[in-house]
């Protein structure tokens, strides 16, 4: 019965991809696109909030790190599997280095550090002028995929829709594998954790790693079917846009991510007609949600029921 | 570059940067205090501050309120709302889930609040100027000049200084707050009430916000985004250890020169990211900062 439910929902969602693609408006799939980025990217802060615990307020910073090598590498000839992987590594590394920050530090010393490097980022991005373009933006270049040009939102869809896929499929394996539960244990208790033999200092480096790494391919999906980026939406705001798709969704559900990114993405829609509310809207979403759903919207639900 | 424009940079450097230090110090007292006693790391301080220099300007220009009606006016609310946040949003969320992610949550929630609240209201479109009530005019202290705005600036903000330490360390009042932020239940066991303290320490700590935001704003334009500085205020936090308060004040002085003279010797685009780069390397080489003491270890 359960699986019967599951393979309905998966071919549902797959009826709904192929509609879209045929039938659906250019900016209709141009947000679904977008949605689909958010989604990967709540899935990789959801990686280092949700299951290991630490604090990270630098998720854009990595996100920029992939859309700039993905489409520098783009731009050097090289074919989109090559370049998405190239600016996931360089972003995944990165995500390496601030990890070992987190070794040293926790709680709101890593909240601050994180920020201040996100921050530091945003002004690299603004002021290397020779490869980002600077306060100019870069234009993206469109992608090769096995030789085939990609020109139009339309066309990046499906690319964009599997990379999504397999992003949550890895996600889910994690979840409940072993390192997982591994990751989830130095949530809990780091000391707990240790004694039960797992490494303590590998785990949290390991998250940022996946985590950064997530967010890096979330820039290369970005590539596809975006022709511009500007330093100025790589900013604190980005970080925090994702953290709130994360917390609607309750922080530590993979499933939790992916429902707080559709919920969001469909509010953003409607908020988009009254801009001027936009910012009170989510400082209230952060501060009803602490207050009164620190699990998110999905299990608040569950249990009003 | 000549070694008398080397020595004539290095005073204004220094003097401007007491100045701007002085309000880095106010705002990182505020942030600490609130840190030590109630274990919250307020992201929206830069906020509660950009909202108390509308508050005061909203007062002066539309109400036409005379500065000695405005300027305690907006000190008390902004006293009030902090300690309605710390009261109505704070405990409820510790009591929900009270892990230190989901405080800084809330009060990033605080922050975008405000911000949209600013830009509502419709003052937030352009650059607003402040109104001074300093004449103009300038003092030249050896070689660099300062506004007498600069030195009534720096000249309050050490009274206010002096006035919360001497709260902090002879009044019943600030020994309570002092004893919180040592052991919550041994203060609780001696009668102290915590619910009141910690509210007390909020509204303490919004005073103290609105004080420097009414300090500072007529030297700058009003923008929505004006509540940046408080990265210079974590900045100065954390140089000085984070939860000492003679930290905080030592460490506002420090970022202030080190600002004024990145801004003379290197570039004026290098000053944004000062204070990360001395958040980074503070935390990761001394995270105890300068102030912290040793490193406590936190048995389970």
């Amino acid at each position: 019965m359960n699986r019967l439910v599951v393979i309905l929902a998966a071919l549902l969602v797959l009826a709904a991809a192929v509609a879209l693609e045929m039938i659906a408006t250019g900016y209709v799939v141009y947000l679904v696109n977008l949605l689909l980025v958010t989604i990967v990217l709540s899935l990789g802060l959801h990686i280092v909030i949700g299951e290991s615990g630490q604090f990270s307020l630098a998720h854009a910073a990595f996100y920029g790190i992939g859309i700039y090598t993905t489409a520098m590498a783009t731009s050097a000839g090289w074919p989109f599997v090559l370049a998405l992987l190239v600016g996931s590594v360089a972003s995944a590394a990165v995500g390496l280095v601030i990890g070992l920050l987190a070794l040293r530090m926790r709680d709101i010393y890593l909240a601050l550090s994180t920020f201040a490097f996100g921050e530091a980022m945003q002004w690299v991005f603004m002021n290397w002028e020779s490869v980002t373009g600077g306060p100019n933006g870069y234009n993206i270049r469109p992608m090769h995929v096995f030789g085939l040009e990609i020109i139009s939102d339309r066309m990046a869809f499906p690319l964009v829709a599997a990379l999504a896929v397999l992003v949550l499929c890895v996600t889910l394996v994690i979840h409940h594998s072993g390192f997982g539960r591994a990751l989830r244990a130095v949530r809990e208790s780091e000391i707990a954790a240790s004694a039960v033999g797992i490494n303590v200092r590998a785990m949290k480096l390991a998250a940022f790693t996946v985590s950064a790494l997530l967010a890096g391919a979330a820039g290369g999906m970005f590539t596809t079917f975006s022709t511009f980026i500007h330093p100025d939406s790589l900013g604190f705001s980005a970080t925090i846009l994702v953290l709130t798709v994360v917390v609607v969704g309750g922080i530590g559900s993979v499933w939790g991510g992916v429902g707080g990114a559709v919920v969001f993405g469909l509010l953003n829609e409607l908020l988009r007609q009254m801009p001027q509310y936009q910012e009170m809207i989510y400082g209230a979403i952060l501060m009803g949600f602490m207050m009164f759903a620190p699990h998110g919207l999905f299990a608040a639900l569950r249990r009003s029921r | 570059m000549d070694w008398d424009i080397i020595w004539l940079f290095v005073q204004q450097g220094v003097a401007s940067g007491l100045v701007s230090g002085a309000v880095y110090a106010l705002l990182a007292l505020a942030i600490v205090i609130v840190y030590r006693t109630t274990d919250v790391a307020n992201f929206a301080q830069g906020e509660i501050y950009m909202a108390a220099s509308y508050l005061a300007f909203f007062l002066i220009v539309v109400f036409a309120a005379p500065s000695f009606v405005a300027i305690p006016v907006t000190i008390l609310i902004v006293c009030g709302v902090s300690a309605a946040f710390q009261r109505l949003v704070l405990t409820r969320v510790a009591a929900a889930r009270g892990v230190s992610v989901n405080l800084v949550i809330a009060t990033l929630g605080l922050s975008y609040l405000l911000k949209g609240m600013v830009r509502f209201s419709g003052f937030g479109d352009a650059p607003r100027s402040f109104p001074s009530v300093v004449p103009d005019g300038t003092v030249m202290i050896g070689d660099a000049s300062l506004s007498y705005l600069d030195v009534v600036i720096f000249a309050a903000s050490l009274v206010v200084m002096a006035v919360f330490f001497w709260v902090f360390t002879y009044t019943k009042l600030g020994r309570a707050m002092r004893a919180v932020g040592m052991n919550r239940r041994a203060a609780a066991l001696v009668g102290i009430s915590l619910s009141r303290v910690q509210m007390q320490v909020w509204a303490f700590s919004g005073g103290i916000s609105a004080i420097a935001a009414l300090l500072i704003a007529p030297k700058l334009l009003l923008t929505v985004e004006m509540g940046h500085i408080a990265t210079l205020a974590f900045a100065a936090a954390i140089v000085g250890g984070f939860t000492s308060l003679p930290g905080a004040v030592v460490g506002g002085f420090i970022i202030g020169i080190a600002e004024n003279m990145v801004g003379l010797f290197a570039s004026s685009r290098a000053i944004i990211v000062t204070p990360f780069v001395v958040i980074m390397l503070v935390l990761t080489l001394k995270p105890q900062g300068l102030f912290g003491g040793a490193i406590r270890v936190r048995k389970v």
